[in-house]
């Protein structure tokens, strides 16, 4: 998106957006309509206020597109987008690991047990997080560095040590992730 | 039971709760020391610049609700550590700005205009223990009118507001707020109208959650811890990295002047700045008591109000921004009274005013028993209202702090200079895992993790296009009552679908929502709060 046209991308976005919203999404996904009568007892039906937040959404987008013509406009450049995409991989990465080390560290060395019946045991509930944590945070300070550095990894796993110690060691009732799911 | 007996149980419930510990047989509450320690991290969190209160609040919230479990008996010790978080942080942003000409909070950022420069000249001490006692007094004078308002405020909703009312009144301080903050009035409401959104996906009262598209993980709505979290937090942290991408990783030592010269602050100075002092707190004040106006403007006007008097009053002293000791009065007087009086909106409407109001209100939503709003003034003789003893003891423990503030703060401010070496590219990512595994542990289900990378996702691209988060989070909290009262409201008034148009109180209401939003447009808006 070219930022001198930002505002009237945004603007036709939101009315588009909140067209759909107040005319499809809400009438047609929601239980009761606008108003609601029940036994002769009228009230205010489940469509209602997504169909007020489209018309803010909707007002918002007018209101903008007045100022479609403004000198500074900030939007979205590609730079941007690749830095999302990076940024989302890296996240999708981690979290991987972190689900699925795990079970898999299990399946190889505790033979027939399930990962499920250990996760509340040492040191099996802290595989996961410790991996997916480290290689997340290795992977974002090294990406700001522009280089792999092994002071990166030492950072990254005391980082996720303490994150242990602060979330695990004190509760007996938290569930480190991904603990909470398997 | 009559005030004076409800003031004194919340003092009571203060230095008298569970024991934390116990010096030559004095027990010290667990309260007080929650206050302390909230207190000394928001020096630290504030001193770190790309860290601010918000984000230490939202990171502590789940630890201390773990630690202190749902009770009443909770409430005190954790709303006492975030209030100390919130306080602390607005002295700690001085700290960096000061010493290394970088704002540790965007509020602060006047305070470089002054402070380094007498840095340079060999006086940052004693900049530092002028932004102190400004921060201070600001801090105090802010709390005291909060007390003395808030009730008073909460008494006269009561009395007046009936349902239409409150509903119009909602409708006034969300169309207040989406026309205040940022640059564009069609941005704010566009905001807005998303936290409404978001937030009404997956509720309803019908059988089936409405906008859930079918789908279980959005029948199940968006959890406010999540959504809030993501927005706020995540999104900043997005968007700082990238632009620590962008930047060219120079991670150059910043160069400290020698310090030389007289560094005490004599009674002298302080009658030098005193009338800085009261003026910035005034103005931070006033505006801290409108929701959604943040201590960045409040620190602007107070800062450009006490230069205007400086200039007039004293044309042949150090000016604004070539190191007046005043400059830095007016601007650390007027952010830190910002914090006492945004409480004002959140005790006696119940409705936040900026992001670390969000935080206190998501604590008492998560522990329970205390619902901020007109309610907890109710003075009750006959029998005891609970939350008005909490609510007394709040006060205390705000009052608590700023003892804090003015017995140890400065001597902390001190050692807080070196929070600024700590180097951004890596405090980043260990914020964000802390955010994440926070969220995680509340809801226990990786979902919630991707939830809120959503929602940070959104933040982030609100950031990138000047839309501010702060309607988004605000009608999100405020979305379910707003609908609530309305349909109460609507079912009051025998199905009358113009309930709004037809009480007085409500019209006028209406009338000032409708005001605000068309003089905003008429408004040239400069730069983003």
């Amino acid at each position: 998106m070219k930022p001198a046209r930002a505002n009237l991308y945004l603007s036709l976005g939101c009315i588009g957006f909140a067209l759909v919203l107040a005319f499809v999404w809400a009438p047609m996904d929601s239980g009761t309509g606008l108003i609601h009568k029940v036994r002769r007892q009228v009230s205010i039906g489940d469509a209602l206020a997504p169909t007020l937040a489209a018309l803010m959404i909707g007002l918002g987008g007018l209101l903008v597109l007045r100022e479609r013509d403004a000198p500074v406009q900030q939007g979205l450049t590609r730079a941007n987008l690749a830095f999302v995409l990076r940024f989302l991989v890296m996240l999708a990465i981690g979290f991987a690991l972190m689900r699925y080390s795990g079970p898999l560290l299990v399946w190889l060395f505790a033979g027939d047990q399930e990962y499920r019946n250990l996760r509340d045991t040492a040191p099996w509930k802290y595989i996961g997080f410790f991996f997916g944590s480290s290689t997340l945070i290795t992977a974002l300070i090294a990406s700001s560095e522009g280089r792999f550095s092994w002071r990166a990894v030492a950072i990254a796993i005391a980082a996720t040590l303490v994150l242990i110690a602060l979330y695990d060691l004190p509760f007996d009732d938290l569930l480190l992730p991904p603990n909470g799911d398997v | 039971m009559g005030v004076a007996d409800y003031i004194w149980m919340g003092i009571l419930s203060v230095f008298q709760g569970p024991e934390a510990f116990s010096i030559f047989g004095i027990a010290i509450s667990i309260t007080i020391v929650m206050v302390l320690a909230g207190f000394v991290l928001g020096i630290m969190v504030g001193a770190t610049p790309g860290l601010a209160g918000p984000m230490a609040m939202a990171i502590a919230l789940p630890i201390l609700i773990s630690a202190f479990g749902f009770n009443p008996d909770a409430l005190l010790p954790v709303m006492g550590f975030l209030i100390g978080v919130m306080k602390g942080a607005t002295v700690g942003g001085a700290v960096p700005a000061i010493l290394f000409n970088t704002p540790g909070t965007p509020d602060a950022y006047m305070t470089t205009l002054d402070g380094y420069p007498m840095t340079q000249a060999g006086q940052a001490k004693k900049a530092l223990k002028l932004a102190h006692v400004s921060s201070a007094a600001g801090d105090t004078f802010s709390d005291i009118v909060l007390i003395l308002c808030a009730p008073f405020l909460a008494v006269l909703v009561e009395r007046y507001l009936d349902l239409p009312e409150k509903t119009a009144l909602l409708i006034l301080s969300l169309a207040f707020i989406a026309s205040v903050i940022g640059n564009s009035v069609g941005k704010g409401l566009i905001s807005m109208g998303l936290g409404l959104l978001a937030v009404y996906i997956g509720t309803g009262e019908d059988f089936y959650p409405r906008l859930s598209l079918g789908t279980q993980t959005l029948a199940q709505g968006f959890p406010v811890a999540t959504a809030v979290l993501g927005v706020l937090i995540l999104g900043e942290v997005f968007k700082s990295f990238e632009d620590l991408w962008h930047e060219a990783r120079a991670n150059t030592r910043v160069a400290e002047p020698a310090q030389a010269g007289d560094q005490r602050l004599h009674w002298a100075d302080i009658r030098r700045i005193a009338p800085y002092v009261a003026r910035s707190a005034v103005i931070g004040t006033a505006i801290g008591a409108l929701p959604g106006i943040g201590s960045t403007l409040a620190a602007t006007l107070g800062y450009a109000s006490g230069a205007r008097r400086h200039a007039k009053r004293r044309p042949g002293a150090v000016q604004f921004g070539k190191g007046a000791p005043e400059g830095i009065a007016a601007t650390e007087a007027a952010n830190s009274s910002v914090s006492g009086a945004n409480l004002i909106p959140v005790l006696s409407l119940g409705i936040p005013g900026n992001a670390a109001a969000v935080f206190l209100i998501l604590a008492t939503e998560s522990i329970g028993g205390f619902n901020p709003g007109p309610g907890v003034f109710r003075f009750n003789a006959e029998t005891v209202n609970p939350e008005l003893v909490a609510a007394f003891g709040l006060f205390t423990a705000m009052m608590l702090a700023n003892a804090f503030n003015w017995t140890i703060g400065g001597a902390f401010m001190r050692v807080a200079g070196v929070m600024v070496r700590v180097p951004k590219h890596i405090l980043l990512p260990i914020v964000l895992m802390l955010t994440l595994t926070a969220i995680y542990v509340q809801e226990a289900r990786m979902s919630a993790i991707w939830i809120a990378i959503g929602f940070g996702m959104l933040g982030y691209l609100m950031r990138r296009l000047d839309i501010s988060p702060l309607p988004f989070v605000i009608a999100f909290i405020l979305g379910g009552k707003l609908e609530d009262t309305a349909r109460q409201a609507f079912a009051a008034t025998g199905g009358d679908a113009w309930f709004l148009f037809t009480h007085p109180i409500a019209a006028i209401f209406l009338a000032m929502a409708v005001g605000f939003v068309a003089l905003s447009l008429r408004r040239p808006k400069q730069e983003s709060s």
